[in-house]
């Protein structure tokens, strides 16, 4: 099944050089342009984390899909001149999110204008620590959006609400079930599971990228068609399709 | 910096080490040794080590950049931060001496932890069931016909949840079940496919070096002669 999924995303890549598919419109990324644009207007700050992804765990594809997302915001925030914070759980995560930042600056041409130590702030390593440690944050900055994409875990609860008490405008986004439907409630813009996988080719609007999804998508349509003959299959007393899956 | 430092050399590493950690997981390579596991297992192995490796020394980074941070905060004496930035000073230098000169898994080091940490981050945890009120309150105020919906289903799952009215009504239980393990396990399993494919897509970007959000953004040129 696996390798079936890799040569429809590989197809999907090299079919992408020919003819550059068509992305369906996401509001949430759409509207961080607008995001942005807030914060320079009420002269805020915009804060961005990626929760609570570790590089080496099984939620490490999450917290990759957030960093694409924080370069494109910063590069956004260093073309309006606002400030960005970056919530960083993981130690790990800090380099790699300081020198992607700091290449958004030097591609907006302000590379003066990006200060390390005040732009990503390595808060905790602890959970509730570095949850209580953003709402402070929310708190005493008052940031006028706020952007969450990656591993949410209890603490999603926490900085929704916070940020929506203290008035920011919120575009959130996991692959976590059990925490999409607290964001679905509070925040202004939602990105559900796949989605923020495919925030990186949509901001990138790179059509090699685009076309990686689109293999995706046929991986979903012959996952329906399985589940479905194995529905079949098994109303029917066969038992063929799932031990073909090896359930 | 060169295209062949700031991609090709990460994206590379990235290859190899994806192709090793994948084959470790799928296939049994020869040659193997004597307890039958491929040659890859080891190679895997040093590599997790160089992680945890890594991992250790960014987190002195993380530390230099607390004490950068809040050593700023505390001589500029910034409104309703300083005293918060001295008292987190405090508090890491207790820990590390203790630590330090005690042992991680000292008697001292487990009450400090437990007695600040432990009831502390309990108190947080417990502050969640005040948030997730105010957010219901939201949640459940009917705007439109989605929200009323939301709205019936919730009040089915919240009443199934009392144990009186559960005994009192079954049919709030039977419908409460019904709502949880049909339809939301189906809409759970739904995403978790989709977030599935979607991780794989990734993988797969990353891997051949087309998805280089975690390198920054390129330009048409760092990506290799740009977009057709």
């Amino acid at each position: 099944m696996l390798i079936i999924v890799w040569i429809f995303i590989l197809g999907g890549m090299e079919m992408a050089k020919k003819h550059k598919p068509q992305f369906r419109k996401m509001t949430g990324l759409d509207a961080l342009p607008e995001m942005v644009g807030r914060a320079a207007e009420m002269n805020r700050p915009v804060h961005f984390t990626t929760g609570l992804g570790s590089l080496t765990d099984s939620v490490a594809p999450q917290l990759v899909a957030g960093l694409a997302v924080l370069a494109y915001v910063t590069e956004l925030c260093a073309n309006y001149g606002v400030k960005i914070i970056y919530s960083v759980y993981q130690a790990q995560v800090m380099p790699i999110a300081t020198e992607l930042m700091k290449e958004a600056y030097v591609k907006a041409g302000k590379p003066e204008e990006f200060h390390a130590e005040e732009s990503v702030r390595y808060l905790s390593g602890e959970q509730f620590a570095y949850a209580s440690a953003v709402q402070g944050i929310a708190e005493r900055e008052r940031p006028a959006a706020n952007i969450m994409i990656g591993p949410f875990y209890a603490e999603s609860m926490l900085f929704s609400e916070t940020f929506n008490r203290i008035g920011s405008i919120q575009l959130a986004g996991t692959a976590r079930g059990y925490q999409i439907p607290f964001f679905a409630v509070v925040c202004d813009y939602l990105l559900i599971a796949e989605e923020i996988y495919a925030a990186g080719a949509y901001l990138s609007g790179d059509p090699v990228q685009v076309g990686t999804t689109r293999g995706q998508d046929y991986g979903k349509i012959l996952a329906l068609i399985l589940m479905i003959l194995g529905i079949l299959a098994t109303a029917a007393g066969s038992s063929a399709i799932t031990s073909l899956m090896g359930m | 910096m060169s295209t062949t430092l700031k991609k090709t050399i990460p994206v590379a590493i990235v290859f190899v080490v994806a192709l090793l950690v994948m084959m470790d997981y799928f296939i049994v390579t020869p040659p193997t040794d004597a307890a039958g596991k491929s040659w890859t297992s080891g190679v895997v192995k040093d590599l997790q080590n160089w992680g945890i490796i890594l991992t250790a020394f960014s987190l002195g980074f993380g530390a230099v950049n607390l004490f950068y941070f809040h050593s700023k905060h505390i001589s500029r004496r910034t409104p309703d931060q300083w005293m918060f930035s001295i008292w987190l000073l405090i508090v890491i230098v207790i820990f590390t001496g203790v630590g330090v000169f005690m042992g991680p898994t000292s008697t001292s080091y487990n009450w400090i932890y437990n007695a600040s940490y432990f009831a502390l981050s309990a108190t947080v945890y417990s502050s969640l069931g005040f948030y997730m009120t105010s957010g219901l309150y939201r949640a459940l105020r009917i705007k439109n016909i989605e929200s009323t919906i939301f709205m019936v289903v919730g009040v089915i799952v919240l009443l199934k949840n009392a144990p009186a009215l559960a005994v009192y009504f079954p049919t709030l239980s039977a419908w409460g079940s019904f709502i949880e393990n049909v339809i939301t396990t189906s809409a759970q399993r739904g995403i978790m496919i989709g977030g599935a494919l979607g991780a794989i897509s990734l993988g797969i970007r990353t891997m051949t070096g087309k998805e280089t959000g975690f390198l920054g953004r390129l330009t048409e040129e760092e990506k290799g002669g740009g977009a057709p």
